[in-house]
C-alpha cells in the first residue's frame, strides 16, 4: 500500500458523499484513462450497460463501442486532447447482452493540477427509450404527413374554428371553390354556402358537430364564379380534453359529376315515367310466369275500368275469358320473346267484353321474367269489319245477279273475288285468275297501259275507268268498259276497290243500230214534213186561187146585176126586181161561203204560232170589225176583264169575231140584246171564256151538231150563215188543245164555251 | 183651173174594168182614165213605149193596180214603179180582190200607198171606189212632175 494517505476524515466523508452522488444519478458516470481503460464505473453505468463494476473496470470502453462507431471515438478524442468537452453526443454502443442502445454521451478531460488531461469523464444516458419515442415520434409523423398527401390528394379539406372561421384550405378547396387561399383563410365558412339547403339541415349540421358528433351528408356549396358543385362531405369535430371542439375538419369529396348524372337521370325517368302514364295506348307491365301486374298506365285503367290500386299485385289472368287462351298466349309469347297485333277478347271490371289488339314483349328486370304489353281497344274496328263484311256479301249477292262481270280487290289491287259471269265469260278457273292472274285475258299489247292505269288509280285511290278487250271463253275479244271504285274507310284510307266490266260491243252494236234507227226516223219525218210541207204549199196556192177566182165571177156577177137594176129599174117589174135581188143574194151568199171556207182550211193548215194573247184586245177588235152589224143596234154589252192566254193570235182572233158575230145575229130580235162575255173559270190548268146572249137560243138535243161543218140549225131566211162558224172556232180551239161546248135553250138565249190550257212549260213571247 | 186627174186603172177582167168605169163614171169625178188590160201595157204607159209612145209627157195621178194578172202580175208592176227614180213618187192603190195576208205585206213592203180589196158586194165595191176617187183625185196632192 502505498503511502497512503492521510486521510483527513472530511476527505473521506467528502469522497463518501460523492461517492453516494455519483451511484444515485440515473445517468451513468464513467471516467477512463486516456486510453480508453475503464478506471470507474457507477451503478447508473451498470444498469445502462449491463457490466459490474468489477466487470468492466481496468477494461477498455472499446467493448462498448459497436464496429461502426470505432472512428467516432477517435475524434472525440481528438477533440479531448484538444481540451474540448463534447456534449450531448448522441451515438449507439454495445450492452453486455449484445443489444445496442442508444446513449446520450457529455464527454471531458479530466485534468490534474497542472491542467494536464490525465483522463476522460463520460457521463451518459440512455436515451433509447427517448430515441424509440422519437423514432415512433417521427414514423408517426411521416405516417401523418403521408396521410395527409394522401387526404389532400383524394379529398377537398378544410378545417375551421369552432366559430366558422376557415383556418386551413388544402389545394383541392381552392381549386373547386375558385377562391385562393388568401381569400379563404380567415374568412367565414357560409362564403360557400349555395342557399340549396333549408335552414333547417343547416341547424342540424351545427348541433351534430358541436356536440362533437361526426356529421355526414351531400352539400350544394358555392364557387366563387357563382358556379354550383356537390361535395360528399363529413365533418369531424377535433375535440379538447373536456370534450369540446376546438377545430372541425371537413373532409369532402366532389360529387357534381354524379350529383348531375343523378338528377339527369331523375328527369329522364320522370320523362319516361310520364310517358308511360299518358301513353294513349294501355300499357301494363306483368310477370310471365304468374300475369302478376306491376304497373299500369293511365290508359289502360280507362280500358279496363279497374282502378290502379285494384289491379297492380294481382294477376292479369282475371281479364282473359279462359285461361287456356291465357296460357296459350305465354307459350307464343315464350316462344318468340315478341307478339304483335294478337286480337283477343278481354273482360272488363263491369264484365264487359271488349276486342283488342295485344302487343307484348318479354324482358328481362332484374333477372325477372316480365310482360311490357299494350292493348288496343279494337271493338269499333271489328264492328266496323263487321259491317265491311256484310256489306263485301251483299256486293257480291247483287254481283251475281247482274249482267255485267264484276269484282272485289284489295286495297293493293290484288282481286280476290269474282262474280259468276266473270267465269262464265273467261272460261278460266279462280285459281288462274285471283290476285293478278286476270292479265291472262287481256289483249298484251293493251296491257301495260291497262296496268299503269289501274296502278295509278290504285296509288292515287281515284276512281278507274277504262275500255279495253276482254278474251272470251271463246277466244274472241270483246271491248269491256271497265270501271272500279274505291271503298275508303272513316279515315280516308282504301280498303277495297269494287269493279264491274261491262261489256261494250254489244252495247255499241245496240248503240250503233238506236243511231241508224235514228237517223233513219229523221230522215223519214223529214221526208214526210216535205211532204206535207210541199202539199200544204200546193194548198195554199190552190186556195189563194181559187179565193181570188171564185171572187171575181161572184164580184162580176153581183156587179151587173146592180147595174141592170140600176138601168132597168123603171122597167121592172116586182117580180123581176125580186129574181135580181135574190141573184146579187146568191152572188153573195157564196162569197160569204169562199171566205169562210178560206179561213176554215187556212185555219187546218197553218202552223200554230202561239205568244201571249190578250183576249181583250181581241174583243175589241172584233167589236170594231162588227160595227157594221152593230150600229144599228140596241145591244147591251157586259164585258169582263179577260185573262191573257198563250195562243196563235190571229187564230183566236177568228174565234172570238165568230162567236161574237152569231152573239150579235142571234140576238137579233132582241131589243136591247144582252150579250156578256167573261171567263167562267180561271184554274191552274185552264182558262174557261164564254160568249152569252140572249138570243133565240137553241135545241140542246143538237148540240152535238152545233160545232159541225156546214152544220146549221137555224133556217136561211131565218139567220143567215155557212155553217163554218162554230166548226172553225172548234177547230182553232182543238188545235190549241182546248175544249169547245154550248148550252142553250130555245129562245132563252145561248152561252158558248171555250177553253186554253196554259202551258206552264212555255215561257211567254 | 185645176188639171183633170189622170187614173192609170191596171186590169185584166173586162167585167172589172166595165164594172169600174161605170162607178168612175157616176162619181162625176173630173179625171182622165187610161186602162191597161196587164202589167206590160201598164209599164210601156208609164214608159211611154210600145202603144203608149205616142203619149203625152207625165205620170199619172194615181195607179188603180190589180194583183192577179196574166203575164206580168200588179207586184210586179209595183216593184218595177216604186223602184224607178221617175216613177217612185207616183201614188199606187191596190185595188184586189185578193184579201191575203201576204199580198198585203208585200204589196206594202214594195211601197204601195194603199191596198183596198175589191168586195163581192157591187154596192160596196162603188163604196170603196168613190172614197178612192174622193181621196186620191180630189184630196191628194199628187207630187210634182219631175223633170
Amino acid at each position: 500500500m502505498k503511502g497512503l494517505v492521510v486521510q483527513s476524515e472530511q476527505e473521506t466523508f467528502l469522497r463518501g458523499r460523492l461517492s453516494a452522488i455519483v451511484d444515485a444519478a440515473d445517468d451513468a458516470i464513467v471516467s477512463k484513462e486516456l486510453d480508453g481503460t475503464i478506471t470507474s464505473w457507477n451503478r447508473a453505468a451498470e444498469k445502462i450497460f449491463g457490466y459490474r463494476a468489477d466487470e468492466i473496470n481496468g477494461r477498455n470502453i472499446a467493448i462498448l463501442i459497436p464496429p461502426d462507431r470505432k472512428d467516432e471515438q477517435a475524434r472525440i478524442s481528438e477533440r479531448i486532447l484538444r481540451g474540448e468537452s463534447v456534449r450531448h453526443f448522441e451515438t449507439l454502443r454495445v450492452r453486455k447482452d449484445g443489444k445496442l442502445i442508444n446513449i446520450s454521451a457529455s464527454i471531458s478531460p479530466i485534468k490534474d493540477e497542472d491542467g494536464k488531461i490525465i483522463g476522460v469523464s463520460i457521463i451518459a444516458r440512455d436515451i433509447t427509450e427517448r430515441k424509440e419515442m422519437e423514432e415512433r415520434h417521427q414514423a408517426a409523423l411521416k405516417e401523418l404527413g403521408d396521410l395527409k398527401a394522401a387526404l389532400d390528394e383524394h379529398a377537398i379539406v378544410a378545417i375551421t374554428t369552432p366559430q366558422g372561421h376557415i383556418t386551413f384550405v388544402n389545394d383541392r378547396f381552392c381549386k373547386i371553390s375558385k377562391y385562393s387561399r388568401e381569400e379563404l383563410l380567415g374568412q367565414d365558412h357560409r362564403l360557400i354556402n349555395s342557399g340549396h339547403h333549408p335552414k333547417s339541415f343547416i341547424r342540424d349540421l351545427w348541433t351534430t358537430i358541436s356536440s362533437g358528433k361526426v356529421w355526414r351528408g351531400e352539400i350544394k356549396n358555392r364557387a366563387k364564379d357563382g358556379s354550383f358543385y356537390w361535395v360528399d362531405t363529413t365533418i369531424v369535430p377535433f375535440l379538447k380534453p373536456d370534450g369540446k371542439p376546438y377545430q372541425y375538419v371537413a373532409i369532402r369529396a366532389d360529387i357534381t359529376e354524379r350529383k348531375n348524372a343523378e338528377e339527369a337521370l331523375r328527369r329522364s325517368e320522370m320523362k319516361f315515367a310520364r310517358a308511360f302514364a299518358n301513353n294513349p295506348s294501355a300499357i301494363a307491365l306483368t310477370r310471365l310466369h304468374d300475369g302478376l301486374v306491376f304497373e299500369v298506365n293511365d290508359t289502360w285503367v280507362a280500358l279496363c275500368g279497374y282502378t290502379r290500386a285494384e289491379v297492380v299485385g294481382r294477376s292479369a289472368r282475371m281479364m282473359w275469358p279462359t285461361s287456356p287462351e291465357a296460357a296459350h298466349f305465354v307459350q307464343v309469347l315464350r316462344e318468340h320473346g315478341v307478339v304483335r297485333g294478337w286480337q283477343q277478347e278481354f273482360r272488363k271490371k263491369s264484365g264487359e267484353m271488349f276486342v283488342a289488339e295485344l302487343s307484348s314483349q318479354l324482358l328481362n328486370f332484374d333477372g325477372e321474367e316480365m310482360i311490357l304489353s299494350t292493348l288496343v281497344d279494337i271493338t269499333a274496328r271489328k264492328q266496323a269489319e263487321v259491317r265491311s263484311q256484310e256489306s263485301e256479301r251483299r256486293f257480291r249477292t247483287m254481283a251475281n245477279s247482274i249482267p255485267q262481270l264484276a269484282w272485289i280487290a284489295r286495297a293493293d289491287g290484288f282481286i280476290f273475288w269474282y262474280n259468276q259471269r266473270w267465269y262464265e265469260y273467261t272460261g278460266a278457273t279462280p285459281q288462274q285468275v285471283e290476285g293478278w292472274g286476270w292479265q291472262s285475258v287481256h289483249d298484251p299489247q293493251i296491257l301495260p297501259q291497262v296496268m299503269s292505269e289501274w296502278k295509278a288509280a290504285i296509288a292515287a285511290g281515284q276512281p278507274f275507268e277504262m275500255e279495253f278487250p276482254l278474251r272470251g271463253a271463246d277466244g274472241k275479244f270483246r271491248r269491256f268498259l271497265t270501271r272500279a271504285l274505291p271503298i275508303k274507310n272513316a279515315a280516308g284510307r282504301v280498303e277495297q276497290w269494287f269493279g264491274t266490266n261491262t261489256n261494250v260491243d254489244e252495247l255499241k252494236r245496240v248503240q250503233h243500230e238506236i243511231e241508224k234507227l235514228n237517223a233513219e226516223l229523221e230522215q223519214r219525218v223529214a221526208d214526210r214534213t216535205a211532204e206535207l210541207q210541199s202539199a200544204n204549199k200546193e194548198l195554199e196556192a190552190f186556195c189563194y186561187s181559187v179565193s181570188h177566182d171564185l171572187r171575181a165571177p161572184l164580184r162580176h156577177i153581183d156587179g151587173y146585176v146592180n147595174l141592170l137594176q140600176r138601168d132597168s129599174e123603171a122597167v121592172l117589174s116586182p117580180r123581176s126586181r125580186h129574181f135580181m135581188s135574190v141573184i146579187a143574194d146568191s152572188a153573195r151568199q157564196m162569197g160569204r161561203l169562199i171566205d169562210d171556207l178560206l179561213v176554215f182550211s187556212r185555219m187546218s193548215r197553218c202552223e200554230l204560232k202561239r205568244r201571249e194573247v190578250r183576249l181583250d184586245a181581241l174583243v175589241e177588235d172584233a167589236l170594231q170589225k162588227l160595227q157594221p152589224e152593230t150600229q144599228d143596234r140596241n145591244i147591251v154589252w157586259a164585258l169582263a176583264k179577260l185573262p191573257a192566254v198563250q195562243a196563235d193570235e190571229s187564230m183566236l182572233r177568228q174565234v172570238v169575231l165568230n162567236l161574237i158575230s152569231n152573239a150579235i145575229k142571234y140576238t137579233r130580235p132582241r131589243n136591247p140584246a144582252h150579250i156578256e162575255i167573261g171567263c167562267s173559270s180561271e184554274g191552274p190548268d185552264e182558262v174557261v171564256i164564254f160568249v152569252r146572249d140572249d138570243g133565240v137560243g137553241f135545241d140542246m138535243h143538237y148540240a152535238h151538231k152545233l160545232f159541225g161543218v156546214f152544220q146549221r140549225l137555224h133556217l136561211d131566211e131565218d139567220f143567215e150563215g155557212t155553217g163554218i162558224g162554230l166548226a172553225s172556232v172548234r177547230r182553232i180551239i182543238s188545235r190549241h188543245g182546248g175544249r169547245t161546248w154550248a148550252e142553250g135553250e130555245i129562245d132563252r138565249g145561248a152561252t158558248l164555251y171555250f177553253s186554253i190550257p196554259i202551258r206552264k212549260d212555255r215561257p211567254a213571247g | 183651173m185645176r188639171l183633170p186627174k189622170r187614173i192609170l186603172l191596171v186590169e185584166d177582167a173586162a167585167k172589172d174594168v166595165e164594172l169600174t168605169c161605170a162607178v168612175l163614171e157616176e162619181q162625176k169625178l173630173k179625171h182622165d182614165l187610161v186602162v191597161a188590160r196587164d202589167g206590160g201595157e201598164a209599164l210601156d204607159y208609164l214608159y211611154r213605149r210600145g202603144k203608149f209612145s205616142a203619149r203625152g209627157p207625165g205620170n199619172p195621178d194615181v195607179v188603180l193596180l190589180d194583183i192577179k194578172m196574166p203575164r206580168v202580175n200588179g207586184l210586179e208592176v209595183l216593184q218595177r214603179i216604186k223602184a224607178d227614180p221617175q216613177l217612185h213618187s207616183i201614188p199606187v192603190v191596190m185595188l184586189t180582190s185578193s184579201r191575203e195576208e201576204k199580198d198585203v205585206k208585200s204589196s206594202y213592203a214594195m211601197g204601195a200607198n194603199a191596198y183596198v180589196v175589191k168586195p163581192v158586194n157591187f154596192n160596196e165595191f162603188a163604196e170603196a171606189l168613190r172614197a178612192v176617187g174622193a181621196f186620191w183625185v180630189s184630196l191628194n196632192e199628187t207630187p210634182p212632175m219631175r223633170d
